[in-house]
């Protein structure tokens, strides 16, 4: 079955970072990406020229740092929403500083992921962020459902 | 007040009251002085008036050997005694001074014996008269017996000698009084000695008492605060006196206050700059990081895509990216240098060079050690500049007799560590610059060589109180040495 990856991102290598390691674990997926918290609850619930989204995604992927509604914000806003609050989230961040883990792990998240800041370029080590990303999204799609 | 005044003053009663005990005694002593000069006038009064008694009864002795005898010699002692008599007379009263009762005693002597020498005289011109005219001689009897009588009446002798004993009572009844008087003052003085000796004590005691406790409770309360201050505690004294300790003390605590102001304000900057080394560690190496993944993107999934040429230059980028982080990294690696702590432990030396050169320096090199010390130091940061030390020595040695020796000579105080090569070594003129940041006499496309590394282990070096130089000319290998303390 096809899974629904909602990636909350706004930074552009990121985003190719993510469409290459699902590209190469090879599960049958579909990526929707959103540059900010404010766009992603946008396509969540949908507006005037377009419905709320349907089905709803598996999974969402949310980086901490971001213009106009940062993670936290989503975060809080979506656990607001009774439509919405059950979404399984996942923090993938370059952040270690442990009060953003603590803030957003209160917020409920199902993992909270440290982006190595590692000078590798080889996708086979799970040092380097090719490798990082490409084995917890293995990971973490593999225990969807 | 100030102590200075206070301990003055302190001095000021002690020697005050030193001094008055001192004049008593001085007085006491003039007193002692002026009843010995007293004494020795009074035995001359006394000695004086019998010796004028004797003279009188001799003269009335003399008179009755003369008009018994007749004899003249008799009359000689007589004359003798009427003119010494007079001298002694005056004599006494000389002595005797202003003594009324004494005077009026001596006053009546002189009377009565004047009486009697009115008689006396007169008796012996009737004995001269008789003896040179025998026919007289019945007148001279008559008037004998007559005069006998009356003189015997009158009893001249006895009433002389009486005052003269009231004279001489008199005069021991001064000397009584006057010793009484003086015992008396012996007595005083004496309590008077030992009431301010006593004073002295209790008033010295208890300035010592004073001062000691002023000063030294004071001082015990500084020393805790230097005590404290040494370990960090950046406490204060409290002291409302006014004086030299009171000013010592604000100078403390004022000492105090900056210290700690000084170093929340260098911990303020240390946590500073530990958030700059994050950020730059975390923000610079982040798009270099991008950078390098983009280009690895390219060469995986557009291979297709490129000519050889944009293959060729993209090749270079991941290489200067690398040396980019490398720099990055040395500069965080130098800017730490001497904030952190490190713990001190035993290091051998020949243990950890070993350690060092299983990860830094080729089977092929030939590695010699020699002599090393076993020592309690830093051990990372030793680590670092052997560390430093050898991979520099391994990157300018590629010959294929590729030599390195490290060697050690002890000193008093210090060790003197040497790591020599026989690669391509250094012209005179870079010898200082080496040590500088980003200085590498290598092309700048070549091998993995930021510059940094020398610089890093000159600041370790000089952070421990050592030195280093370098001995080397082109093409005859290099020797770096440095000197590290032996604790």
């Amino acid at each position: 079955m096809k899974k629904i990856i909602l990636l909350v991102e706004d930074d552009e290598l990121d985003i190719i970072s993510v469409q290459r390691a699902l590209k190469k674990i090879g599960i049958d997926h579909e990526l929707i990406t959103a540059y900010n918290g404010v766009e992603a609850l946008d396509k969540l619930r949908g507006n005037s020229h377009r419905p709320p989204m349907d089905p709803l995604p598996d999974v969402i992927l949310l980086d901490i740092n971001m213009p106009k509604m940062n993670g936290f914000q989503f975060l809080s806003v979506l656990r607001e929403d009774a439509a919405l609050k059950h979404l399984k989230v996942i923090v993938m961040t370059t952040s270690a500083e442990e009060h953003d883990r603590t803030v957003t792990e209160k917020l409920g998240v199902s993992g909270y992921l440290i982006k190595p800041l590692n000078f590798t370029n080889n996708d086979k080590r799970p040092d380097s962020m090719d490798g990082f990303v490409q084995f917890h999204l293995r990971h973490i799609l593999a225990n969807l459902e | 007040m100030k102590l200075a005044t206070q301990i003055s003053l302190g001095f000021l009663i002690a020697i005050s009251i030193d001094l008055v005990d001192s004049y008593v005694n001085y007085s006491l002593t003039r007193k002692v002085n002026m009843n010995t000069d007293f004494l020795t006038n009074s035995e001359s009064v006394i000695r004086t008036s019998s010796v004028l008694n004797r003279s009188i009864i001799d003269m009335q002795n003399a008179l009755r050997g003369f008009l018994l005898t007749g004899d003249q010699k008799f009359l000689t002692r007589y004359n003798n005694g009427s003119t010494a008599i007079p001298a002694l007379m005056k004599q006494e009263r000389a002595l005797i001074g202003s003594s009324p009762s004494q005077l009026s005693q001596l006053d009546s002597i002189t009377a009565i014996h004047n009486e009697w020498l009115n008689y006396s005289n007169q008796i012996i011109n009737e004995k001269q008269k008789s003896i040179a005219n025998p026919a007289l001689n019945k007148q001279y009897d008559e008037l004998f017996q007559k005069q006998f009588k009356i003189n015997n009446v009158k009893n001249y002798n006895a009433r002389i000698t009486a005052f003269f004993s009231l004279f001489d009572e008199h005069e021991y009844n001064i000397r009584e009084k006057r010793r009484k008087a003086l015992a008396a003052s012996i007595k005083e003085t004496d309590s008077f000695s030992v009431f301010f000796s006593f004073l002295l004590i209790i008033v010295g005691a208890g300035l010592a008492f004073y001062l000691v406790r002023r000063i030294s409770r004071r001082i015990d309360s500084m020393v805790k605060l230097a005590e404290d201050i040494s370990m960090g505690n950046f406490t204060m004294v409290k002291d409302d006196k006014r004086d030299e300790l009171t000013s010592l003390s604000q100078s403390l605590n004022l000492m105090s206050q900056r210290l700690s102001s000084n170093i929340d304000e260098l911990e303020r900057k240390n946590d500073e700059l530990n958030q700059f080394a994050y950020v730059v560690s975390h923000d610079l190496k982040a798009p270099i990081r991008g950078i390098s993944n983009v280009v690895q993107w390219i060469q995986e999934d557009l291979t297709d895509e490129l000519s050889p040429n944009m293959k060729k230059y993209l090749d270079i980028i991941p290489e200067r990216l690398k040396r980019m982080a490398d720099l990055i990294d040395g500069l965080l690696e130098y800017a730490r240098i001497g904030r952190g702590k490190y713990p001190k432990e035993e290091v051998d030396v020949a243990v950890l060079i070993k350690e060092l050169a299983e990860l830094i320096v080729p089977n092929e090199y030939e590695l010699t050690v020699k002599n090393m010390p076993v020592l309690h130091t830093e051990r990372i940061l030793l680590a670092q500049v052997f560390g430093n030390l050898l991979s520099n020595a391994v990157k300018y040695t590629s010959n294929s007799d590729a030599r390195i020796e490290v060697s050690c000579i002890e000193h008093r105080n210090f060790y003197e560590f040497a790591v020599s090569d026989n690669g391509i070594g250094i012209e005179k003129e870079y010898h200082e610059k080496i040590f500088e940041m980003f200085q590498t006499l290598r092309e700048k496309h070549d091998e993995e060589s930021t510059g940094i590394g020398l610089a890093i282990v000159k600041k370790i070096v000089e952070k421990n109180e050592g030195a280093i130089s370098v001995l080397s000319s082109a093409g005859n290998g290099a020797k770096f040495v440095f000197t590290w303390p032996k604790n």
